[in-house]
């Protein structure tokens, strides 16, 4: 028996709040906030708003705050955006010459954020054993400096 | 009309008997499956294979002028010195296909798959290829005049001796293709998209040239600068390294790879320069301006916002990390991040 899909068809808008316990596919519009266990927007498929999700495939159009384990994204990026992912999967493919991924301002915020002194610190370490002299060590940018983007 | 039927055709190739030297003219085997069939020297001009599956089929010096084949499957298929003139190929899969000293004149191939094949002194004058995929295909000597190169994907096809005079490559992507001894369009070019090609003799990319020479060298109006055949500026920035406060400038074309630790460090790229910040590469509060092909397996910590500038292309692999306001480039940077990459990227158009 095939999985049950809440689908927005093409040519469908909603606005408002669609809360669903079976994966969404969004084919036509959606503007508002979604929350479900996952989210595919296909390639004519705008969603914009909020949305709260376990995954999030997007071959369409996304604007908005976007809170998901997985992401994978391959369409349209729209300006003002936020991803918040543990994973986020974008690849370099071009069809026809054109760019297949198009990012708008955009933040994204992926995985565990970088930590700039553990970086620094084994990228020092590498040296060590190898001949060549270790840096001095030097003190450490304060931790509220270290994984912002300005 | 030829001596078999579809019929007696499919009968012979389900029995395994070869069909080398049949005639089969004006033949209907549309949407017949025939993988690995024997058709060596067969005459199948004019014959309608339509969506036919032929894969690693031999069709050596085998003659299928002006025969229809749009969709079919001749992966792998041996089509040495066979004569495909007119033929109509479009959307047809000859991934890794031997085609070498094939005529296909006259042919249409748009959107064919030839990616991996064989097309070593092949006639393909006058034919439509627009919109064909010939990644890593060997082009060798083929002669492609006034054929329509139009959206081709070619990148690393290697296409020494190649002659493209009188053909159209508007939106082609050679990026990374041989191209010595190439003879061009002699015509000023559409717009192409490439990012560099390797000039040198062996085809070892030893010899990138980039966006500046390119025009020149693919239209044959004007031959690459005298440094486009030296080997390609290398730099190599080892584990251990500790290199502070400095401003690095690297030509267009050059490939520099980093694994040590950069802290304080102003980057600037030229037009193609691929960058590479290793699994033990850490670029503390630093700087990457210009239009280059950043990859990042390792680390990267912007110094002031934005930390990262016009690159062309921006890769973040499974290991790696950003802390970043990326500035796109002009005509938008591709971006590409593999799962498990780690992020905080602001993206500024």
């Amino acid at each position: 028996m095939s999985e049950k899909k809440t689908l927005i068809e093409e040519g469908t808008e909603l606005k408002g709040t669609l809360t669903s316990t079976c994966p969404i596919v969004v084919q036509g519009r959606v503007e508002g906030e979604l929350s479900g266990p996952s989210v595919e927007v296909a390639d004519s498929g705008v969603l914009s708003g909020k949305a709260k999700v376990t995954e999030l495939r997007s071959r369409g159009e996304i604007a908005g705050e976007f809170d998901a384990k997985v992401v994978e994204l391959s369409g349209r990026v729209r300006d003002k955006t936020i991803i918040r992912a543990e994973s986020l999967e974008v690849s370099l493919r071009r069809s026809e010459g054109r760019i297949e991924m198009v990012f708008g301002d955009c933040e994204l915020a992926v995985g565990d954020a970088p930590d700039k002194a553990k970086a620094v610190a084994a990228a020092r370490g590498n040296g060590h054993g190898r001949g060549k002299p270790a840096a001095e060590p030097e003190q450490q940018p304060p931790a509220q400096d270290q994984n912002g983007v300005q | 009309m030829g001596e078999l039927t579809r019929d007696q055709a499919l009968q012979k190739l389900r029995k395994n008997e070869k069909l080398d030297r049949a005639d089969l003219r004006g033949i209907d085997l549309s949407r017949a499956s025939m993988p690995g069939a024997a058709l060596s020297r067969a005459d199948l001009e004019g014959a309608n294979l339509e969506a036919v599956v032929l894969r690693k089929a031999t069709l050596k010096n085998a003659s299928l002028r002006e025969a229809y084949l749009v969709g079919s499957d001749l992966q792998e298929a041996n089509l040495e010195n066979a004569d495909l003139e007119g033929a109509k190929l479009d959307r047809a899969n000859l991934s890794r296909a031997n085609l070498a000293r094939a005529n296909l004149d006259g042919a249409s191939l748009a959107g064919a798959n030839l990616s991996g094949a064989l097309l070593s002194f092949a006639q393909v004058s006058a034919a439509n290829l627009t919109g064909a995929d010939l990644r890593h295909a060997v082009l060798t000597h083929a002669n492609f005049e006034e054929s329509a190169l139009g959206a081709v994907k070619a990148m690393e096809a290697d296409m020494r001796a190649v002659n493209l005079r009188g053909a159209i490559l508007t939106k082609a992507d050679f990026t990374g293709a041989k191209v010595a001894g190439l003879i061009g369009t002699g015509a000023p070019l559409g717009d192409v998209l490439v990012a560099w090609l390797d000039t040198s003799e062996a085809g070892d990319g030893t010899g990138r040239i980039t966006n500046g020479e390119i025009p020149g060298l693919l239209s044959g109006l004007r031959r690459p600068a005298a440094a486009a055949t030296a080997p390609a500026s290398r730099r190599y920035f080892g584990r251990g390294d500790v290199l502070k406060n400095a401003t690095l400038d690297f030509d267009g074309g050059a490939r520099v790879e980093i694994d040590s630790l950069f802290e304080n460090c102003a980057i600037n790229v030229g037009d193609g320069t691929e960058l590479v910040i290793g699994e033990a590469g850490v670029l503390a509060d630093c700087t990457i301006s210009g239009a280059g092909m950043i990859t990042v397996h390792g680390h990267f910590f912007e110094r002031e916002s934005p930390g990262i500038v016009g690159p062309r292309e921006l890769v973040v692999s499974s290991g790696g990390a950003v802390v970043a306001s990326v500035l796109q480039n002009d005509s938008l940077t591709r971006f590409a991040f593999e799962r498990g990459s780690r992020l905080r990227v602001k993206i500024v158009k």
